[in-house]
């Protein structure tokens, strides 16, 4: 059996948790801060729900496509990547390859030095904000130049380094060919660029171990979430074109 | 009033719900613990770190409390709620408009819906950055990974059916997706189609989504939430910086 203040083997895993740690009764505690925020969250949410009422169009009407249309917050990152690359990329393989990422962190980041400290070494702190930022930049940059890169001969509306690439290498190539190379090979290069040169970054400039460099990679997950969500939902309009906020609007739809 | 109160608390059936006196003595507040349905999820003892505010901010809590609002005013719009085309609609308009405290109840529900996402995201962020993932937690971020995708998977079934344009047209953009499975033409093909019961979005889908909405992806979340609480305790509690010794492997 397991005393205070000796440390305890976990069956199975050989993996020893010291409890040096001090402690305090969960009754009034913890408790008391469960009951506090259960109550705060409650009066919160009630507020929230007497003042903004939910919305509700129009019945739905499979003739009438609204535009845009928009898939709820929490997939307009996913939505926003379907503008710069294949729909099986941006919508199956990328989401599928990060849960998987995220799952499989812990087994490759396996000291226990830094648990329960935000950030875990002196470094941290600094590399979380360089990945976040560094990950904005190079994501507003690419969003932008896909949104306004357009170069004589191009055909009539299109945009961007993908239909640029496409539409130079379709005479050598061909169609299909040229095709996936522009919306499946250069997004995925991207996608394996970005992370890499971040690793490499913060392992010549702050000598990262494991840990940092797990820290990174959260970040740059994390940064790339935040900045997609709220390019999707703040900055996207009328066709998916990028605008201010304020000129977005309602999607527009005919009343009936 | 003392002597009433005393009267109350000797009575056989006032003992027999509280089995202990109110927990100020460190004996009685080991009991309430263990005494509780509810309160023996936790252990008795907390690391004192662990209690201080800003370490967890509440979060996974809070994210607990969430499933509970949504759980009770869910069921409460089902007693209202017709998964039929298109009465879906018009059960939902007449909620807002008949039912009393009916637009309440739908706005607690979509709002807390929206919160959950929000709340589990942050406390994985939480959980990443304070390194809770690390040995002998693996599995249990693990299981967290699955539980977002799962919270995910409920706010979007949801989002179907009041049964308006932007529910139809947002489960227009997602099934279009994941229809994209490569390759489309032979597995694509098959996800899209048994995603909406058909080829297009209409009264299977809408049933399906309901279906998966209140019975299928809440049994899996309280499931998989039983093993995260119950994991929690087995890896040795809340983490906390007194453990960060290594492994012993
Ligand atoms: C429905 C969603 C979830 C619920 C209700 C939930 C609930 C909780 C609760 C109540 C705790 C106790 C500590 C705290 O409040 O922070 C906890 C800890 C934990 N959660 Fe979750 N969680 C959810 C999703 C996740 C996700 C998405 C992850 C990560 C991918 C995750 C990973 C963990 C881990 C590793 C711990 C142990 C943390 C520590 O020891 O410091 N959970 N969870």
């Amino acid at each position: 059996m397991v005393r205070e203040g000796e440390g305890k083997v976990l069956p199975g895993v050989g993996v020893e948790v010291k409890q040096e740690t001090e402690k305090v009764f969960t009754w009034p505690y913890l408790v008391r801060i469960e009951m506090i925020g259960m109550l705060l969250y409650l009066v919160g949410f009630s507020i929230l729900s007497i003042f903004i009422n939910a919305p509700l169009r129009n019945l739905a009407n499979p003739e009438v496509t609204p535009n845009p249309a928009k898939a709820p917050w929490y997939f307009l990152g996913l939505q926003e990547l379907l503008l710069h690359m294949h729909p099986a990329l941006a919508g199956v393989l990328l989401p599928a390859g990060v849960l998987v990422g995220l799952a499989s962190m812990p087994y490759f980041d396996r000291s226990r030095s830094g648990i329960g400290v935000y950030f875990s070494t002196a470094n941290g702190k600094a590399i979380a904000i360089f990945s976040f930022i560094y990950t904005a930049v190079w994501e507003i940059a690419l969003i932008l130049i896909d949104e306004y890169l357009n170069v004589l001969g191009m055909p009539e509306g299109s945009h961007g380094l993908g239909p640029l690439l496409k539409f130079l290498l379709t005479p050598a190539l061909g169609s299909q060919i040229a095709a996936f190379l522009a919306e499946v090979i250069m997004p995925i290069g991207f996608i394996l660029l970005i992370p890499s040169l971040l690793v490499a970054i913060v392992k010549r400039v702050w000598k990262a171990d494991m840990r940092e460099i797990m820290v990174a990679l959260y970040s740059f997950f994390f940064a790339s979430f935040v900045v997609l969500t709220i390019v999707g939902s703040a900055f996207r309009g009328h066709s998916m074109a990028l605008m201010w906020p304020w000129e977005v609007g309602h999607p527009e739809e005919p009343l009936q | 009033m003392d002597g009433i109160w005393a009267k109350i608390k000797a009575t056989n059936f006032f003992k027999s719900i509280y089995r202990n006196d109110y927990p100020d003595t460190p004996r009685s507040r080991v009991q309430v613990i263990l005494n509780s349905v509810l309160l023996h999820l936790h252990p008795v003892k907390v690391p004192k770190s662990a209690v201080k505010f800003t370490y967890t901010w509440g979060l996974g809590g809070s994210s607990v409390l969430m499933f509970l609002i949504l759980t009770i005013t869910g069921v409460l719009l089902m007693f209202y709620y017709i998964p039929s085309i298109p009465q879906a609609y018009f059960s939902i308009k007449g909620l807002e408009t008949n039912v009393t405290y009916g637009m309440f109840l739908r706005n607690m529900h979509r709002w807390t819906a929206h919160g959950m996402v929000l709340l589990v995201f942050l406390h994985m962020t939480r959980v990443f950055y304070t390194g809770s993932y690390k040995p002998p937690r693996e599995f249990n971020w693990v299981i967290g990974v699955f539980l977002l995708l799962i919270t995910f998977l409920l706010s979007f079934t949801g989002y179907l059916l009041p049964w308006d344009q932007l529910a139809f047209w947002a489960i227009t953009v997602g099934s279009n997706m994941a229809g994209a499975v490569p390759p489309a033409e032979y597995v694509g093909k098959y996800v899209r189609f048994a995603l909406l019961g058909g080829y297009e979005v209409g009264q299977s889908t809408l049933i399906r989504w309901y279906t998966l909405h209140v019975i299928a992806l809440p049994l899996t979340a309280i499931l998989a939430m039983a093993v995260h609480f119950w994991r929690i305790r087995k890896d040795g509690g809340i983490s906390s910086p007194g453990e960060s010794g290594d492994v012993k492997e």
